[in-house]
C-alpha cells in the first residue's frame, strides 16, 4: 500500500506494509539514522520524533499512522541558517556521552519548550520520561533551560 | 611531574620502529607508520595495570597516525568511543607533541585491517594511562620524522627547522606538514625525542569540548545499527529465554509462510529468520513455534543461596597480621554483618548487534564492540578461517559498561550470512538484550570487626563470595583452576585499605548458572558497597563521625592511604561537613580506591513520600593528572547517575529458569526525576593520569546506606534499598 507524508518537509512515498512501524521507515526506507532503535516498545524514547508537530515513539507507530502527515525527525530540527536552539544548547552544556538516546531526548526536548517556553526543573523531570543510561540526566536539564534562554532570545 | 612518570619507562627503541613509506590510498593518506615498541610496553603495562594473567597477553597492538592532504592529522584509535570520551583525550595527547591544532585532528577508530587495534579491549578505566606516554612518544617520533625530511629538502641542518601550527619552518622557507609528506618519499627514524614537559602542555590540562559532540548532538553520528551494505537483509534470531534451554521442537512453517521473508534458517543450535526488512523478519519470527527443554527451572532463592561466603573455592587475597585467629579468638566482641549485592543488567541503550557480510571465505564485520580482536579470533575459529580474512569495523558504542566485552552475536549473523549469500544485520531485540545477555554477577560479603581495649580497630575481615567475571572468557576453566578465583575483577576492590594492623581478605568462588561478566566499575561496585557499608556502620556502632573515622584510620598508612586522607579533607571542605544536617535528612561518606584513582562521595538523603531521595552528591576524585577536566566531570556525573540507579531501582532476579525483567518496564533505570544536586571536585596529587570512567561509580550506593542509616538508625544491607527491609 502506497503512503504518502512529508518527511522533514520533502514529500515521500513508500510502498510498505502499512503496519510496518515509523521508526523502520525512516530509518531504512528513508535511510535516516538519527532516530534510534532502543526497546521497540515505546518505554525507553530513543526513536521519539513529531508527527505534525507532537511527540511520538516511533517504534511503535505504524506508518500508516502518518499518512498525509508532516514527519520531523532531528535531521530536520535545525534549518541550513539556523541551528535549533535544542542543539545549540546541547552542544554548549555538552550533553552527550555515548549519544544513542541523545536524538529522542532532543526531539522530546524541543517540543517541550514550544509548549513551555520557560520551563522549570519539574517542569522538565515532568514532562520527559525517555531513558539515559550513560547519565546525561544532569546536562539534560541544564540544556533544556538554556535552550529555553536561546529561543526566547531569537523571538526578540 | 612527567619526568618522574617517565623515568621507569625505556625508550622508544629504533631498532624495532617499523615504519611503512609513503603509503597512498586514494590519494589522501600520504604517510603513515608503526610503532612497535612502545605499543609492547603499553601492553606490558596494561596487563600490569588489570592484572591480567600473561597466558592472555600475546598479541601486537600498535597504532598509527596518518597525514592527510589537507594538512590534518588522522588518528586510528586502538581504544574505542563508547560515551567515556576517551578520543578527545588521546587527541590532546597527540596534539602536543604533533605540534598541530587539535582540531586538525581526526580519530577515528582503528579495524582490523586499517590501523592497529587493542587486542585487550576498552574497558577497566585505562585507556588514558595505559597511552599516555606510548602516543606522545608516537606523535613526536612523527613530528621529527617531518621536520628530517624539511630538514633534507631544503638542505639544511635539523637543528634549524621548527614545527608549529602544522607548518614547518627554516629561515624563511615554510612547508605544511601535508606539502612534505607528499614530496617524501624516503623516511628516517630518529631515536624517541625527549617529551614535552608537563609545563609546556597546551591542552592537557584545560577542558576541551568532545570530538564527537558536533555528530552526537546533530544526528551523525554513526552506530553499527546505522551501518548498510548493498543488498542488506535483516534476521532475527530465536533465542531461548530460559537459561541454558534447548530447542526440545520447532516448528518454523508459518515463519516461512510470512510476507517479505528471504529465508528460516534452523542449523543446529542456530534459528534465524531473514527478511527484506526488521518488521518483516521481527513478525515471522514471533511465528515460530517452539517448545523448550529446560535443564532446570532456576528460582531467585537458589541463585542467592549458591552465591554465599563459606560456598566454593575459597582464595586469599590479603592477609596482614593475624586477622583471622583474632577474630576468632574474641568471637564476643566481633561486630559481624553480611551484605548483597543483587545482579544487574547493562541496559546500555543500544542493543548489541553485528553486521556481517561472508563472502569468499573473507568476513567483513561492524560491530560496536569493546573487545575487536577477540571478535576477530571468535570468528576466524567459528568460520575456519585465517585471522586476517576477518575484518572487524568498530563505529560508536551506544554504550558499553562492560557489555560489549562480553557474549556477543557476531558468530550468528556471520554464519547466517553465509547461508544467505548476503549481508546480514542481526540487531537483538530488547527482550533478547535482556534475557540472553550477560549480567554483573550477585554477591555475598561478610565482614567482621574487633576493637582493642583503648577503642582502635584491632582486625577486620572481608570475605566475598562472587562467580567469575572474566577468567572464562579468557582463559577458560584453566585459568579459574590455575587462579582459583576471579580476584582480577570479580574481586577487585575486596582488599581492606585502611592500614589497620590486622587485615584479611577472601574471595570465594562460586558457579552459577548465568553467564556473568563485568559491569562499569567491575569488582568495585559490590566491594566498596559491602566495605564502606560495614565502616560506615562501625562509625554509627561506635558512635564516631563517618568520615572523622576514615580519617582517622587513614593515619600512619601508605601514599594511597595519604592520597585518601587529601580526598577525605576535600570532601569535608566542599561539604561544610562540622554543620549539621538539616532535619529529615541524613547523610554520609564513602570512598574507594580503583586502580590508583581515589573517589569520595558524601551524599545527603532524605525519604519523600515514602520513597529514597538522594538530594545532594558531593564527589571528590584524584585521579592524578587530569587531562581533560570537563570530560572528567561528565563521567564523574554519570557514574553518580549509574550509582544512584544500581543503588535505588536495579536488579535482575530468575523466575521460573527465566531471567524476569524483558524490557525497560520490568527494569527501571534512574530518570531526569532522580537528578540531585551534583558537586565534582577534581585533584591531582599523582604524577600519571589514572582512570575516571568507573572509580567515581563506587562510593555512590555505600554513602547512599550510610545516609540512610544516618536518617533513620537502619542499616539496609542489599541492593537495591528498599526501606521495609533490614
Amino acid at each position: 500500500m502506497k503512503i504518502d507524508f512529508s518527511i522533514n518537509k520533502k514529500p515521500v512515498s513508500i510502498d510498505v506494509d502499512p503496519e510496518m512501524p515509523l521508526l523502520w521507515v525512516v530509518r531504512d526506507e528513508l535511510h535516516l539514522k538519527a532516530t534510534k532503535f532502543g526497546c521497540g516498545k515505546a518505554m525507553c524514547g530513543a526513536c521519539t520524533l513529531h508527527v505534525d508537530g507532537e511527540v511520538y515513539r516511533s517504534c511503535s507507530l505504524p506508518v500508516q499512522y502518518a499518512a498525509g502527515k508532516e514527519v520531523t525527525t532531528l535531521e530536520g530540527l535545525s534549518t541550513e541558517t539556523q541551528i535549533h536552539p535544542i542543539q545549540q544548547a546541547w552542544i554548549e552544556e555538552e550533553v552527550p556521552q555515548c549519544g544513542y538516546c541523545q536524538p529522542g531526548f532532543m526531539m522530546a526536548a524541543a517540543k517541550l519548550i514550544q509548549e513551555i517556553p520557560n520551563p522549570s526543573d519539574e517542569d522538565i523531570k515532568s514532562n520527559i520520561s525517555n531513558i539515559c543510561r550513560c547519565g546525561t540526566h544532569p546536562r539534560i536539564i541544564k540544556a533544556i533551560k538554556r535552550a529555553a534562554v536561546i529561543q526566547q532570545a531569537s523571538k526578540i | 611531574m612527567s619526568a618522574k612518570a617517565n623515568s621507569n619507562k625505556r625508550p622508544f627503541s629504533r631498532r624495532k620502529f617499523l615504519r611503512r613509506t609513503a603509503v597512498v590510498l586514494g590519494g589522501s593518506i600520504v604517510a603513515g607508520f608503526l610503532g612497535c615498541s612502545p605499543t609492547r610496553r603499553y601492553l606490558a603495562q596494561t596487563v600490569e595495570r588489570m592484572d591480567f594473567p600473561a597466558i592472555i597477553s600475546s598479541m601486537k597492538p600498535d597504532f598509527w597516525f596518518q597525514v592527510l592532504s589537507d594538512n590534518s592529522i588522522l588518528f586510528k584509535s586502538p581504544k574505542i568511543e563508547m560515551g567515556q570520551n576517551v578520543i578527545t583525550g588521546l587527541a590532546m595527547l597527540a596534539a602536543e607533541e604533533l605540534e598541530i591544532p587539535l582540531e586538525r585532528i581526526k580519530v577515528e577508530h582503528a579495524s582490523t585491517s586499517s590501523g592497529i587495534i587493542d587486542s585487550l579491549g576498552t574497558g577497566g578505566s585505562n585507556s588514558t594511562l595505559a597511552l599516555y606516554i606510548p602516543v606522545r612518544e608516537v606523535a613526536a617520533t612523527m613530528r621529527e620524522m617531518l621536520k628530517t625530511a624539511a630538514a633534507d629538502q631544503w638542505g639544511v641542518a635539523l637543528s634549524s627547522v621548527s614545527a608549529k601550527d602544522g607548518v614547518l619552518s627554516s629561515g624563511g622557507k615554510t612547508m605544511t606538514y601535508a606539502e612534505i609528506a607528499e614530496s617524501t618519499t624516503e623516511w628516517k627514524t630518529p631515536k624517541t625525542p625527549k617529551l614535552k614537559p608537563s609545563s609546556a602542555f597546551k591542552y592537557v590540562g584545560k577542558t576541551v569540548k568532545r570530538i564527537d559532540l558536533q555528530e552526537k548532538v546533530m544526528g551523525t553520528a554513526l552506530y553499527t545499527i546505522d551501518h548498510g551494505r548493498n543488498g542488506l537483509l535483516h534476521a532475527i534470531t530465536l533465542e531461548c529465554p530460559y537459561l541454558n534451554g534447548k530447542i526440545k521442537s520447532i516448528d518454523t512453517t508459518e515463519a516461512a509462510k510470512m510476507p517479505d521473508v528471504v529465508k528460516v534458517i534452523q542449523e543446529d543450535d542456530l534459528v534465524a529468520v531473514v527478511a527484506i526488512n526488521r518488521y518483516a523478519a521481527e513478525m515471522a519470527v514471533r511465528k515460530i513455534k517452539v517448545e523448550w527443554d529446560i535443564p532446570k527451572a532456576w528460582q531467585q532463592k537458589e541463585i542467592i543461596e549458591l552465591v554465599t561466603v563459606g560456598k566454593g573455592r575459597r582464595v586469599n587475597v590479603q592477609d596482614k597480621g593475624s586477622a583471622r585467629s583474632i577474630l576468632s579468638n574474641s568471637k564476643a566482641k566481633v561486630f559481624e554483618q553480611a551484605y548483597r549485592t543483587p545482579m544487574a543488567a547493562h541496559a546500555q541503550m543500544e542493543t548489541y548487534g553485528t553486521l556481517a557480510h561472508i563472502e569468499n571465505d573473507e568476513a567483513s564485520i561492524v560491530i560496536g564492540t569493546q573487545a575487536a580482536g577477540m571478535v576477530q579470533g571468535q570468528l576466524a575459529s567459528a568460520l575456519g578461517i585465517k585471522k586476517d580474512k576477518v575484518d572487524v569495523q568498530t563505529p560508536y558504542l551506544g554504550g558499553g559498561f562492560g557489555r560489549k566485552m562480553g557474549r556477543n552475536n557476531a558468530t550468528q549473523a556471520a554464519r547466517i550470512s553465509k547461508i544467505v549469500g548476503a549481508p546480514v544485520k542481526l540487531i537483538p531485540t530488547r527482550e533478547q538484550e535482556f534475557q540472553n545477555s550477560v549480567y554483573r554477577p550477585n554477591t555475598h560479603h561478610v565482614l567482621k570487626a574487633v576493637f582493642d581495649e583503648q577503642g582502635e580497630l584491632e582486625a577486620i575481615s572481608h570475605d566475598q563470595a562472587t562467580p567469575d567475571m572474566v577468567m572464562k572468557d579468557l582463559g577458560g576453566n584453566f585459568a579459574l583452576s590455575m587462579f582459583g578465583a576471579d580476584w582480577l575483577s570479580a574481586g577487585h576492590g575486596a582488599s581492606i585499605l585502611y592500614p589497620v594492623k590486622n587485615r584479611s581478605t577472601s574471595i570465594w568462588n562460586v558457579e552459577v548458572p548465568y553467564p556473568s561478566g563485568i559491569w562499569r566499575s567491575v569488582g568495585i561496585f559490590a566491594n566498596t558497597f559491602a566495605i564502606e557499608s560495614f565502616v560506615n556502620e562501625l562509625a554509627h556502632h561506635t558512635k564516631q563521625d563517618p568520615l572523622e573515622m576514615r580519617l582517622k584510620l587513614l593515619q600512619g598508612g601508605d601514599e594511597l592511604n595519604q592520597r585518601m586522607i587529601k580526598v577525605l579533607e576535600t570532601l569535608k571542605d566542599k561539604t561544610d561537613w562540622g554543620t549539621k544536617s538539616k532535619a529529615g535528612v541524613g547523610r554520609s561518606v564513602a570512598i574507594c580506591n580503583d586502580r590508583k584513582t581515589i573517589a569520595a562521595a558524601a551524599i545527603e538523603v532524605s525519604i519523600v513520600d515514602g520513597a529514597i531521595k538522594v538530594l545532594k552528591v558531593t564527589e571528590v576524585i584524584d585521579c592524578g593528572i587530569a587531562i581533560n577536566p570537563g570530560g572528567i566531570q561528565q563521567q564523574v556525573e554519570g557514574a553518580i547517575m549509574m550509582g544512584i540507579s544500581a543503588a535505588l531501582y536495579e536488579e535482575i532476579t530468575i523466575a521460573d529458569g527465566k531471567i524476569a525483567a524483558s524490557n525497560y518496564h520490568e527494569y527501571p533505570l534512574a530518570t531526569l526525576n532522580d537528578v540531585p544536586e551534583i558537586q565534582v571536585t577534581i585533584l591531582e596529587n599523582a604524577p600519571e593520569p589514572f582512570g575516571i570512567g568507573e572509580p567515581p561509580l563506587g562510593p555512590v550506593a555505600p554513602a547512599i546506606a550510610g545516609a540512610l542509616l544516618d536518617l533513620t538508625g537502619k542499616a539496609l544491607r542489599s541492593l537495591p534499598f528498599r526501606l521495609d527491609e533490614g
